[in-house]
């Protein structure tokens, strides 16, 4: 673990005399091998005159093989595997298709529009899930209601899975047990003979009000370009071989919503509140890259394109630090293979909207669920906006990635030896939003385990404040 | 008096005579080249553009709207659904001279 890399050389070497009148020791950082692969994210022509329709369709196609072969292993070779029309009430078969969950409470543009004349508008909700809610099931011509052995909170629109049970005299179909299409293959990554590490980190939150985590991002670029400790911290930084920025660079607040509804003449000698906050970050980017490799994925804040996938930010915002090859803008989502490790994983947008809409709480059960869903965003187009494919469905995992994160968490969690069954080894990730836990986390890819770094000496804690206006 | 203004009407028939005269020698020219060419193509034509709807109409293949009937087939094609290589063939030999091969069954309807 990195603590311990850091811990093990002696502490002495900031209370001594140094060495000599020269410089100090040098500390090489490790080299990697980096290839991305986020080619199926990035959107070439960009035509929004299609319907959702094909997104879903081609999702459906690319899943039915991959949930046939999985109900086959589940219920048997034997197994009868039907489409909707061909359903027969009373026989007991298994279906594949989409799921659709019918919510009363989901936030609807017709509803607004209809409703306006009497009725207030609906309070803002942290969870738009009721007892009333309906799980459906759609295949590519028709649809049914599900019941029994399925829990409709746990279920969000737009997975696909296979579900085993029969058709009862009311139409509705009973589930006896369901399957979802599980881990995608993976190919075993190569053995490394040292620690080497990736920092996992985002929701830098620049330009926001209250400054109050630039000193603990400060401590967190010092203690990455190796100015922070005595010798032996400074040699397990030059271990970290790689930066991964999760989006929400810049904070909520500089999107200034009213500003683009205001009357042009009223708006005209302002800026924009993401100006100076991009000009913020290139300069603390400039410090990252200027010693070690940065990969900066956009978030929901972000200024690029608000549907999923997000693309790279532009270049022409960093005029500081673009000159330098190590800075890497990717999309979001990103995927890349760091020294045999495959690395996969969104801003949080996909995991936050599936929490909106279900009744889990947990940020890693979430993203588990997607892995075994095999799928990134499920809710997207339904609820998360999204591109409009209609060739394939992007968001499908075709192979199984080492580690598989997910940024903007509340809190730090991971997992990896729980869901591994058989060779699978999965590292499940959610990184800290850092402006409000200061925490980033580090990932060992020689062990695939994975660490969490905080910088709130000051900030957070209420008491030591207290503590210290005592003393005063 | 009323009757004394057949001038005008006379004007009018003079007017409208000739006009009639122009549609009767267009229409008769046209029919026949088209029979001479052979009403056989035109037969063929009709039918390759009812086996195009036919495809479009196929559920196994997904939506059809706001895509073109090539990269509906080549969708297919991608997810192992065998679409009819017929289909394909049709498709690139008038791509580029029928705009209406092109296109689905109900492109001409807004989204």
């Amino acid at each position: 673990m990195f603590s311990e890399l850091s811990a093990q050389r002696e502490a002495s070497s900031l209370l001594c005399r140094p060495a000599s009148e020269d410089q100090g020791p040098v500390f090489d950082r490790v080299l990697q091998a980096y290839t991305p692969c986020s080619e199926r994210f990035k959107l070439g022509e960009r035509s929004f005159s299609r319907q959702y329709a094909h997104i879903y369709a081609a999702r459906l196609m690319q899943m039915r093989p991959l949930l046939t072969e999985r109900a086959q292993q589940k219920w048997g070779v034997n197994v009868r595997i039907r489409k909707l029309c061909d359903l027969q009430t009373g026989e007991q078969c298994c279906i594949v298709g989409t799921l659709f969950k019918h919510m009363e409470l989901q936030p609807s543009i017709l509803k607004e529009i209809s409703e306006e004349h009497n009725l207030l508008p609906q309070p803002a909700r942290a969870r738009y899930i009721s007892d009333a809610d309906e799980l459906i099931l759609e295949d590519e011509l028709q649809r049914i209601k599900l019941e029994g052995k399925i829990d409709k909170d746990k279920c969000v629109t737009g997975s696909v899975i296979a579900i085993y049970g029969a058709e009862k005299n009311d139409g509705k179909f009973t589930v006896e047990e369901f399957c979802t299409a599980d881990l995608p293959l993976q190919t075993p990554r190569p053995s490394l003979s040292s620690d080497k590490f990736v920092l996992l980190a985002s929701g830098l939150g620049l330009g926001s009000s209250h400054a109050d985590s630039m000193l603990g991002l400060q401590l967190l670029v010092d203690m990455i370009t190796g100015q922070l400790g005595d010798q032996g911290e400074q040699s397990g930084a030059a271990s970290i071989s790689r930066v991964l920025l999760a989006g929400n660079l810049l904070s909520q607040s500089t999107q200034n919503k009213e500003d683009s509804t205001k009357a042009k003449y009223l708006t005209k000698k302002t800026q924009a509140g993401s100006v100076e906050a991009i000009r913020l970050l290139d300069e603390l980017l400039l410090q990252l890259v200027a010693s070690v490799p940065v990969d900066v994925m956009p978030g929901q804040y972000d200024p690029t394109n608000y549907t999923l996938p997000q693309q790279p930010l532009h270049r022409c915002m960093f005029p500081l630090c673009s000159v330098y090859p190590t800075l890497q803008l990717v999309s979001n989502p990103y995927q890349a293979n760091i020294d045999g490790v495959k690395f996969l994983g969104t801003s949080g947008q996909n995991v936050s909207d599936i929490q909106k809409y279900s009744s889990v709480d947990s940020h890693l059960d979430i993203l588990e669920n997607t892995l075994r869903l095999r799928h990134l965003a499920p809710t997207a187009p339904d609820t998360l906006g999204c591109y409009p494919f209609y060739q394939k469905d992007p968001f499908v995992l075709e192979e199984c990635p080492h580690v598989y994160f997910s940024g903007n968490a509340p809190s730090f969690d991971c997992k990896s030896d729980s869901i591994t069954k058989s060779l699978t080894e999965v590292l499940l990730v959610t990184v800290p939003e850092f402006s409000s836990t200061q925490m980033a986390c580090l990932v060992n890819l020689r062990t695939l385990e994975c660490e969490p770094v905080t910088f709130s000496a000051f900030s957070a804690d209420d008491d030591d404040e207290s503590e210290m206006n005592i003393s005063h | 008096m009323t009757t004394k203004r057949g001038l005008i009407t006379d004007t009018f028939k003079v007017v409208k005579k000739p006009k009639r005269v122009g549609k009767r020698e267009k229409r008769p020219p046209s029919p026949p080249s088209k029979e001479t060419k052979g009403e056989t193509d035109r037969e063929k034509e009709l039918q390759a553009l009812q086996k195009l709807r036919q495809f479009d109409l196929d559920w196994k293949f997904g939506p059809c709207t706001g895509i073109s009937r090539l990269q509906r087939w080549e969708r297919a094609q991608l997810h192992g659904l065998d679409p009819p290589e017929e289909i394909r063939d049709l498709l690139l030999l008038h791509a580029h001279t029928h705009p209406e091969y092109n296109q689905c069954l109900w492109s001409e309807y807004p989204l």
